[in-house]
């Protein structure tokens, strides 16, 4: 019963929870409202794509990849070229993510709001005030 | 066996994920996303990337209260 | 409606390929091709030739050193871009919405001053720092490195700022002043570089540094000047989008 389970997650379930997750971070990007949790549900989905990366370079009888000893044999050790890839992609999403709040913090300087539906009534209240404002001059 | 504890603590990001999306307070949201960081450093230490579990803990907290500074000037509550 | 078709036809899309194909190796399997080309010279190589046990380390910061360089730009640059989006000096702060007002006591102290400023600065401020040094010289042969030193470096400026009135600071930085420090990593970093150059070698070829010490040490030397521009970098664009937002945010004890 363990090993038929563990058989399916090795060879195609872990893949689809990945996948869903990833879905799941870009239909939140698509269908929140809310700008704060588009930037959230970005964070979600990097999660997924770093999660994926890893699971790559994951090797079933081996050990973390700090060795120990002099003598290294290359299948004792998890591989460690997803890792370092992985790790600046972790620290440069943090940088990502100071850009996006500082546009909302803009964003709700200019709108006074971050509701995307909000925003777009009020553009369009903005232009047509513009509008109105040239046909007067 | 690590793969069906890898697979359980998927399942409960995806959860977090779901109840992130259909929150109506945006504060939860954030506090749950501090709840899902830890999450995914958990998950990163039993995959055996120890180094990756470390950087995610600590750019988790520092990103949660960049969210957290934002949430003072925004308005909490959304639809 | 527009976003549920959206979104349905996204998961159909995302699902359908992994039904369909079996492209994708079995998790665990060392023999498949993620795991068996370049990696296994990382991991066989590693010590010798970068002195460096901890692998992930050597292929951050030795075998793709060039790689690393542009990620610490990548920061600064983020850095950068945030103090030029938020530019413009505002009239006034925007007021805290009336739901995360705090509640005053009746003797009119605000409750964050039971915050134990003394306990925070002289116990747990130091103990973060020693441990991020460590994490810095230490992240060749254990875990850690660069990156996670200078999180942790922004992270205490991040509990300094948060027990301290905003009016009496500690130290203050404020934002163009870290994005000038954080400039400092990455030129660190292309500076080692030189220096291997002007030693006979490639760019980042640690073991053509001009000092007269073992191989192994010149990499170990490498390694560190390198990660100390890592650390840098990352404190210091922490600290420019940590002030970068609080300087547009009010809080409960401002006096205006």
């Amino acid at each position: 019963m363990m090993t038929t389970i563990n058989a399916f997650l090795a060879a195609k379930g872990i893949y689809m929870l990945t996948l869903a997750l990833l879905a799941l971070g870009v239909a939140g990007i698509i269908v929140c409202n809310n700008y704060m949790k588009k930037l959230i549900c970005m964070n979600v989905m990097q999660v997924a794509v770093i999660f994926f990366f890893l699971c790559l370079g994951q090797k079933s009888p081996g050990t973390i990849p700090v060795a120990v000893d002099t003598a290294v044999k290359a299948s004792e050790y998890i591989n460690p070229l997803p890792h370092g890839l992985m790790l600046t992609a972790i620290v440069v999403s943090l940088g990502t993510t100071g850009v996006g709040l500082s546009l909302l913090l803009r964003i709700r300087e200019k709108y006074g709001t971050i509701e995307e539906d909000d925003l777009l009534r009020r553009e369009e209240l903005m232009t047509r005030k513009k509008k109105d404002g040239g046909d007067r001059n | 066996m690590t793969l069906i504890l890898q697979a359980v603590l998927l399942a409960g990001l995806i959860g977090i994920t779901i109840a992130i999306i259909f929150g109506k307070d945006l504060m939860v949201s954030v506090v749950i996303y501090c709840a899902f960081s830890f999450l995914t450093m958990l998950l990163y230490n039993i995959m055996g990337a120890p180094d990756v579990a470390f950087t995610e803990a600590v750019i988790g907290v520092i990103s949660t209260v960049f969210f957290i500074i934002i949430l003072r000037s925004i308005d909490r509550k959304t639809k | 409606m527009r976003k549920t078709i959206t979104v349905i036809l996204l998961i159909v899309a995302v699902i359908m390929p992994f039904l369909a194909f079996d492209i994708l190796p079995v998790i665990g399997d060392p023999q498949s091709a993620p795991n068996t080309h370049v990696s296994d010279y990382y991991i066989e190589h590693a010590i010798e030739e970068c002195n460096s046990p901890n692998m992930v380390t050597a292929v951050i910061v030795d075998y793709r050193a060039f790689d690393t360089m542009f990620e610490t730009t990548v920061m600064f640059l983020a850095g950068l871009s945030v103090v030029i989006i938020l530019a413009n000096r505002p009239k006034k702060r925007i007021p805290a919405h009336s739901s995360l007002k705090r509640v005053r006591h009746s003797g009119g102290r605000p409750v964050f001053e039971t915050v134990n400023k003394d306990v925070m600065i002289s116990v747990i401020e130091p103990l973060i720092l020693i441990y991020a040094i460590y994490v810095l010289f230490h992240g060749e042969v254990s875990l850690g490195g660069g990156f996670q030193a200078g999180a942790l470096i922004g992270m205490t400026y991040l509990l300094d700022v948060m027990v301290v009135k905003r009016d009496k600071p500690i130290f203050n930085l404020s934002k163009t002043k870290a994005a000038a420090i954080a400039g400092f990593g990455p030129l660190i970093y292309a500076l080692t570089g030189i220096v291997t150059i002007l030693g006979g070698g490639l760019y980042l070829e640690y073991n053509k540094i001009p000092l007269s010490v073992h191989q192994a040490e010149l990499h170990s030397i490498g390694i560190t000047a390198v990660e100390i521009g890592v650390t840098i970098g990352v404190a210091g664009t922490i600290i420019t989008i940590l002030s970068a937002l609080m300087e547009r945010t009010s809080f409960d004890d401002d006096n205006d």
